[in-house]
């Protein structure tokens, strides 16, 4: 059995854009809760996910890279014991272009029944996404002051 | 019995009231929601449709709950296909918090029926609706994919 989660969302922004503002750290930075990500993003680079304190998160290993359109990444938890046990899960980035929209696509799963990794993922992701969507649509990530 | 639901959840940086305007009143539905308009009071028991941009009954149902400005639950079933219409009414729930981002809008479409039809078109369409939402209310334009109704339906 595996654990699955999902989320579309849909910017308006290139897909360039896109993929720099998901795979630099200045840019992650912003959006990210304030961490960023090491790797040289070619297939076969060691990725990892870092903690503004600079503690490892996360880490693994870029499994496919098609900038601007696809990124495949091997992600394991480096923090947390209990997801660490848990062992590898894949995040998949697609990035496609309908009318002047980009669509993101991101696919997070494991081989594991009811994962606690994916249920956590499952809470960051709308966060991340909502902040990157805004980031990239006027130039300032969330939270925005009220005005 | 099985039960297909779909489940998003998207940060709007804007107030619980604007985004239940938002997604209630026409003038704000009909520019980033395909066009489309719902009629109802908005109240617990009333009656709720949505219509196409030409004026078709498109889905119906009910309200259920109704506390603004914070949660909305209503029944939802769609008038034109008939084997989505053959599974009958779902249940659409919008509950909107403060989250440290701004506000959280929760949405959940659900109904009793395994591997619905309904709940898999609505999956792919959701995305789509509150993308645009969020961006008519953070920018004041809706997204250019989600104006327009789709050609021929």
């Amino acid at each position: 059995m595996s654990s699955q989660y999902l989320y579309v969302t849909y910017i308006r922004t290139t897909p360039q854009k896109l993929w720099d503002a998901l795979t630099s750290p200045e840019f992650q930075r912003k959006y990210w809760f304030n961490m960023h990500q090491e790797s040289s993003w070619k297939a076969g680079s060691p990725w990892k996910m870092m903690f503004s304190d600079g503690r490892v998160a996360d880490a693994g290993e870029i499994l496919e890279a098609d900038p601007p359109r696809r990124l495949v990444i091997k992600w394991r938890n480096e923090f947390n014991p209990e997801l660490k046990a848990e062992g590898w899960s894949r995040c998949v980035y697609e990035i496609e272009e309908d009318a002047g929209v980009v669509k993101l696509t991101i696919t997070h799963a494991i081989e594991k029944e009811k994962a606690k990794l994916i249920e956590a993922v499952a809470g960051g992701w709308p966060k991340i996404l909502s902040s990157l969507k805004t980031y990239l649509e006027t130039g300032t990530p969330l939270p925005r002051p009220i005005a | 019995m099985g039960h297909s639901r779909f489940v998003y959840v998207i940060i709007i940086h804007s107030t619980r009231e604007k985004i239940w305007e938002a997604l209630t009143k026409p003038e704000f539905t009909r520019q980033y929601w395909a066009g489309t308009t719902q009629k109802s009071d908005w109240k617990k028991g009333a009656s709720w449709g949505a219509y196409t941009p030409d004026g078709r009954l498109w889905d119906t149902g009910e309200i259920l709950e109704s506390d603004f400005p914070h949660r909305l639950v209503l029944t939802w079933r769609n008038e034109h296909f008939p084997d989505m219409k053959a599974e009958g009414f779902t249940k659409l729930t919008y509950v909107l918090e403060d989250d440290p981002l701004g506000i959280k809008l929760t949405l959940t479409h659900e109904v009793d029926v395994a591997n619905s039809k309904l709940i898999e078109a609505v999956s792919g369409g959701w995305p789509s609706v509150l993308s645009s939402l969020k961006t008519f209310l953070e920018t004041g334009t809706p997204l250019p994919n989600s104006e327009k109704w789709p050609e021929g339906l």
